[in-house]
């Protein structure tokens, strides 16, 4: 199944999103993006909806969203 | 010999079984660095973390990100002052602050601040005025604490803040003496709130927060590895991670979120009326007797009452109290400033604070004890 990696800065605002997601009715999991391109390591949240509704509704908090990218359950690097 | 413990403006102790319980488990189940990996031990302890710092901005009216965790109510502080300060600024703080404010002022005057001093007046009003008057353009920042450490007088900070909002100056509050007995919170105006997790909020020792309303970014004081932003050397510009480089004390935090649940289970109006109460069982049976002197002097008071029996220092007091099983403390406080303004230099004062274990029957014992001490002596 495919899913879109989100990039969120840090752990913590990946919490904050995966309860407003969750909150919100839509399921998510936080990941390390020990390798993120623009800023060395970070968070990401993984989810299988549509990423532009995701970080509407995450902009709407407050959250500041980056890179997305696409990634393959069992091979999300 | 039966000690009872009477200095909780200190620090809070007994706790309660919850927050050794919740420091137990942290030592037991959650082990990873928390935003510092992807694996389940530090996703684990990072979500624990995160509960708590939601549980905390809930208590205090933030949103979790601007809620940053630090050693100790100085060491918010000193993040707060410091960190919005700059060479030819002027900083306002209250007569009767802790050093935890008074020194950082002290020593910003090495790099060309200058710290002005609002007089706690002897009325509410009377203070606020006495703000007023010092809040020129030219002032960067005002600090003023909830509540004295030494008098328990609570000030009037949701005015303070009010006119320090119409004048574009920052407001912090020390709320070390309040948090967890008053319903401090940035809704009352102010912009940061700066506290222990070990006093009113029964965490473990090790435990501060500092509050941002996010309206001010902070300058660092203290650089390094935040989990975040890892490819640049500059800090991290985002708050909570900013202002906590190096790995979390996860076991105090998550002790300090069992102490929080702890207050808000039993409610600030009811740990104040009961500790108040205590206070005013001492006031009244102490305040007649030869020689006594109490401080207080204002509207309202967290339960802290200092007092001196004349002729009689208060360390020296406080060693004979101490002798007798009963824990309170004397001298300064760390509140140079304070006794200043009270006069009550240099043996300082001894210092009463109860919490929600004491008993009204170990407060009697107190007051018996006093008052033998002033028909006797030492």
């Amino acid at each position: 199944m495919t899913y879109t990696l989100i990039n969120v800065s840090s752990v913590t605002y990946a919490m904050k999103s995966k309860n407003i997601l969750n909150n919100s009715g839509y399921y998510c999991e936080i990941e390390r993006e020990e390798r993120n391109k623009r800023s060395g390591c970070g968070y990401a949240i993984r989810i299988k909806d549509d990423p532009a509704v995701i970080c509407g509704i995450l902009e709407r908090n407050g959250i500041t969203t980056g890179e997305r990218r696409t990634a393959e359950r069992g091979n999300r690097r | 010999m039966r000690h009872v413990y009477f200095d909780n403006a200190a620090t809070t102790y007994p706790k309660p079984p919850s927050v050794a319980e919740a420091v137990r488990t942290a030592v037991e189940k959650y082990g990873g660095n928390p935003g510092r990996g992807g694996h389940f031990y530090s996703m684990n302890a990072s979500a624990a973390v995160y509960k708590v710092r939601e549980q905390a901005a809930e208590f205090f009216g933030a949103e979790p990100e601007n809620v940053a965790f630090t050693l100790n109510c100085t060491h918010s502080l000193n993040l707060a002052i410091k960190g919005l300060v700059k060479p030819g600024d002027k900083i306002v703080i209250s007569s009767m602050e802790h050093n935890s404010v008074a020194r950082p002022a002290y020593a910003l005057s090495k790099i060309g601040v200058s710290a002005r001093v609002a007089k706690i007046g002897g009325t509410d009003e009377e203070t606020v005025e006495n703000f007023r008057r010092l809040l020129s353009p030219e002032v960067r920042l005002a600090v003023c604490s909830a509540a004295s450490n030494v008098t328990g007088r609570a000030n009037p900070i949701d005015k303070i803040a009010e006119i320090c909002r119409e004048n574009g100056i920052c407001f912090i509050v020390d709320g070390a003496q309040a948090c967890g007995i008053l319903p401090i919170s940035l809704r009352d105006g102010m912009n940061f709130i700066c506290t222990a997790g070990h006093k009113g909020l029964y965490g473990p020792t090790g435990t501060g927060l500092l509050i941002s309303d996010g309206k001010f970014t902070l300058d660092t004081v203290i650089e390094g590895g935040t989990g975040a932003t890892s490819s640049e050397l500059s800090q991290t510009g985002f708050m909570p991670e900013r202002l906590e480089s190096g790995t979390l004390n996860t076991v105090g935090i998550l002790g300090l979120g069992a102490g929080i649940s702890y207050v808000k289970s039993m409610g600030t109006e009811k740990l104040f009326r009961h500790e108040s109460g205590l206070c005013d069982i001492l006031i009244d049976g102490i305040k007649g007797e030869q020689g006594v002197k109490i401080y207080r002097k204002g509207e309202k008071f967290v339960p802290i009452v200092s007092f001196n029996i004349d002729g009689i220092p208060a360390p020296k007091l406080s060693s004979a109290l101490s002798d007798s099983g009963y824990a309170l403390r004397g001298g300064l406080h760390c509140s140079l400033l304070a006794h200043r303004t009270l006069g009550a230099l240099p043996d300082g004062t001894v210092r009463f604070s109860p919490s929600a274990f004491s008993s009204e029957k170990d407060v009697a014992g107190l007051v018996n004890n006093l008052k033998k001490i002033c028909k006797t002596g030492l």
